[in-house]
């Protein structure tokens, strides 16, 4: 594939190298187009230095030569931009240094036309060709207008072209009109001569419509409440004063429990997949290195990451189904008081939301947050949310503490609530202290109109996102399972002992656990953990839990010499070894009510996941940020267990 | 009088925007210019945010944020 680079040096040398950016104000309709543009074949571009997720595909061959379609991040406004919006700034105005437009599709929202048309001011000034396309035209009679797609584009002085995205309408139209857009550029045409001062564009914008100064009478309300009706009757009700919080809650509780429940049978039948295949390998070359490198390291590793995506796909669909429909922005609205109190935004429920399945989408998620300080602070409480992989580790830990498994069960509510309130509560206080600028905070966001899930786009974005979280999250899971694997396979030659009577023991050589190089990690690590009131065996899958933090529990049966077929088995036998389990040399427990609560505390703070460090560090362009929030939330982590052990024994808690 | 405090379902003009400069741009920019009518459509639940109409669009403002639109 070409790069956008190549496209704008050989421009016209070859049109199938063209770079055609669809830009637009959010909600627009950009994403439906693009689907119909491109046939339904797009996938997430990979340029690089760029972290917002950006749709690219290939025009359909049928309507001529293929162009390369890039479709940008919707724009507000370009005055004081958000990342994404940044971004989509940076391209029209041809300041970014990957990602290059030739020309541009301008989607403009028919039933918005004033507000769509000043932003398509500031592209047409740039000077590239531009094709308008408008959209929305189907709810043009919700608003009782009328736009006629000739008329406006003789207005405009560029070529217009209205288009039915759903059903494929104005689509070829709008392809050949951008192949046919060579000639003038877009920087002489009347679009392109509005000012840049934003009552002065409007104004100039009402003048080229032909409307009066006074496009909505002072009738009230009823003028309004005729414009869409839809949007008004499904609001009166969505916002109401007393419904509007108990149908968010009802929402949240909806999206929770498909996320666990409905995800628990599909990550079951993922676990057993790679069980299995981990299991043939080794089942086929039994004594071989290679073969329990490829089973337990790399299908071990793999699967890690793979376990969690049917979480993710199912979150990322339920959000972008959230998105699509309007909802998202109104529950943004609702819960704005209390998080904009905090030094959050209404935005941050989203990444706070998507934190109890996994941190990555979540810091993904926050790129919406328009400002800067808000942004961080929620990328900062993040890992706080408990996340689903801390999930079988609270399993194992209360399932020693308790036999009675309703208890368990609260618990673990409460374990999630308690990590939703220190959550919230340390953004009111970090926000306080580290980040005490009061720098810019806009909420102004926009409440779309009420539509009809598109299920096809929805569909794609889902995959789109899915498939960029495996590929930014996998990478790091995969290699430090595979780390993990090699540090706990093979030990120091001198530290063996079939090696004792000899002197030339080899420097490294595989070895059993019990004498690996993370067995001695872990009992290097050994004075760090008494006060915890655990031994070097239980550092081990601590460590291990870098990887993953649910890798803890298997690191554990490996260490405490567990065996078992499945997971199930596994935890049975490894409760049973807990409840046996001694300090070497003595008859003291290990795992005593006192330092299984000090674990639990532990997880609850602990950031024990380098792919979130890797994401985290990605997304704010930071490596001083990401370390500090390792460093801060691994030391609080461990603080809180050694003080909760110790606290626990003063009191007479073994 | 400022659209923080305007009846709901009332149109008024905007007369000028005071507030900090950044986020007054921003809000001209996306429709709150002078002379323009503006009304709030509803309060959200805990009374703040405002949902508001202009151009044609519903927008969700913080009350300080619809303080800084001064109204006639």
């Amino acid at each position: 594939m070409t790069t956008p680079v190549e496209a704008a040096e050989s421009e016209e040398a070859d049109p199938k190298t063209r770079t055609v950016c669809l830009v637009g104000m959010p909600n627009s309709g950009k994403t439906t187009l693009m689907n119909a543009l491109t046939g339904g074949h797009f996938h997430t571009a990979n340029y690089p230095g760029v972290t917002v997720s950006l749709l690219q595909g290939r025009s359909r061959k049928e309507w001529g030569p293929p162009m390369t379609l890039v479709d940008l991040p919707g724009v507000h406004s370009a005055v004081n931009p958000s990342p994404e919006e940044e971004l989509s700034c940076e391209v029209i105005e041809s300041r970014h240094s990957s990602v290059r437009a030739d020309r541009f599709v301008l989607v403009v929202d028919a039933t918005q036309l004033e507000r769509h048309l000043k932003f398509a001011g500031f592209v047409a000034r740039q000077g590239k060709p531009i094709v308008v396309a408008l959209t929305m035209m189907d709810l043009l009679p919700r608003v009782g207008a009328q736009v006629d797609a000739a008329g406006l584009s003789r207005k405009l002085g560029v070529p217009v072209v209205a288009v039915d995205a759903r059903h494929g309408e104005g689509v070829p139209e709008l392809v050949s009109a951008l192949q046919d857009a060579a000639g003038p550029p877009a920087g002489s045409s009347a679009l392109a001569t509005l000012g840049e001062q934003p009552a002065e564009a409007y104004r100039q914008v009402r003048t080229l419509l032909g409307d009066s100064d006074t496009l909505v009478q002072p009738e009230g309300l009823a003028v309004l409440v005729e414009r869409d009706s839809l949007t008004a009757r499904v609001d009166r009700i969505a916002m109401h004063r007393y419904l509007g919080f108990p149908i968010f809650l009802a929402v949240l509780i909806g999206l929770f429990a498909s996320i666990f429940w409905f995800a628990t049978p599909f990550m079951d039948a993922v676990d057993a997949a790679f069980a299995v295949s981990g299991d043939f390998v080794t089942g086929v070359f039994p004594d071989s290195m290679v073969a329990a490198f490829v089973a337990e390291g790399l299908i071990g590793g793999v699967g890690a990451v793979a376990v969690f995506l049917p979480q993710i796909i199912i979150l990322f669909f339920l959000m972008t189904l959230l998105e699509d429909s309007g909802y998202l922005a109104r529950g943004a609205t609702l819960v704005d008081r209390p998080l904009s109190a905090l030094g959050l935004h209404g935005r941050s429920f989203v990444p706070m939301l998507s934190g109890f399945a996994c941190a990555i989408p979540a810091v993904f998620a926050s790129r919406s947050i328009p400002t800067l300080r808000e942004r961080l602070l929620t990328i900062w409480i993040i890992p706080l949310m408990s996340c689903s992989a801390r999930l079988p580790v609270y399993a194992l830990l209360l399932a020693a503490l308790m036999s009675d498994v309703f208890r368990q069960g609260l618990a673990l509510a409460a374990i999630y609530i308690a990590s939703l309130l220190i959550g919230s509560m340390s953004a009111g206080v970090i926000g306080r202290f580290a980040f005490p600028d009061r720098a810019p905070s806009l909420l102004a966001m926009e409440l779309p109109v009420y539509r009809i899930p598109r299920w096809k786009v929805i569909l794609r974005m889902t995959w789109s996102r899915s498939s960029s979280y495996l590929r930014k999250a996998g990478m790091p899971i995969v290699v430090v399972a595979i780390v993990l694997w090699l540090l706990s396979s093979f030990g120091l030659g001198s530290a063996q002992p079939r090696f004792a009577d000899t002197t030339a023991a080899p420097l490294v050589v595989p070895a059993e656990m019990d004498y690996s190089l993370a067995a001695q990690l872990g009992q290097a690590t050994e004075p760090v953990l008494t006060p915890m009131g655990v031994d070097w065996r239980v550092g081990v899958g601590l460590i291990s839990a870098f990887a993953a933090r649910e890798v803890f529990v298997s690191a554990m049966a490996i260490v405490f010499h567990v065996e078992g077929e499945d997971e199930a088995v596994q935890s049975e036998g490894l409760l049973e070894t807990m409840r046996t389990a001694t300090f070497a040399g003595t008859d003291e427990p290990i795992f005593t009510p006192a330092s299984i609560i000090g674990l639990i505390v532990f997880f609850f703070f602990s950031l024990q996941c380098i792919s979130t460090v890797a994401v985290v560090r990605k997304e704010t362009n930071s490596w001083r940020f990401a370390a500090v929030q390792l460093l801060f939330y691994t030391g609080l982590g461990y603080g809180a267990a050694v003080a909760t052990v110790q606290g626990l024994r003063w009191f007479g808690v073994a | 009088m400022t659209l923080s405090n305007v009846a709901v379902a009332e149109w008024h003009r905007i007369h000028r925007l005071e507030g900090p400069d950044t986020e007054c741009n921003r809000l001209q920019d996306l429709g709150f210019t002078p002379g323009e009518p503006v009304a709030v459509v509803r309060a959200t639940p805990l009374g703040d945010p405002l949902v508001v109409v202009v151009r044609g669009t519903q927008l969700a403002l913080r009350k300080r944020e619809a303080s800084w639109i001064v109204v006639e």
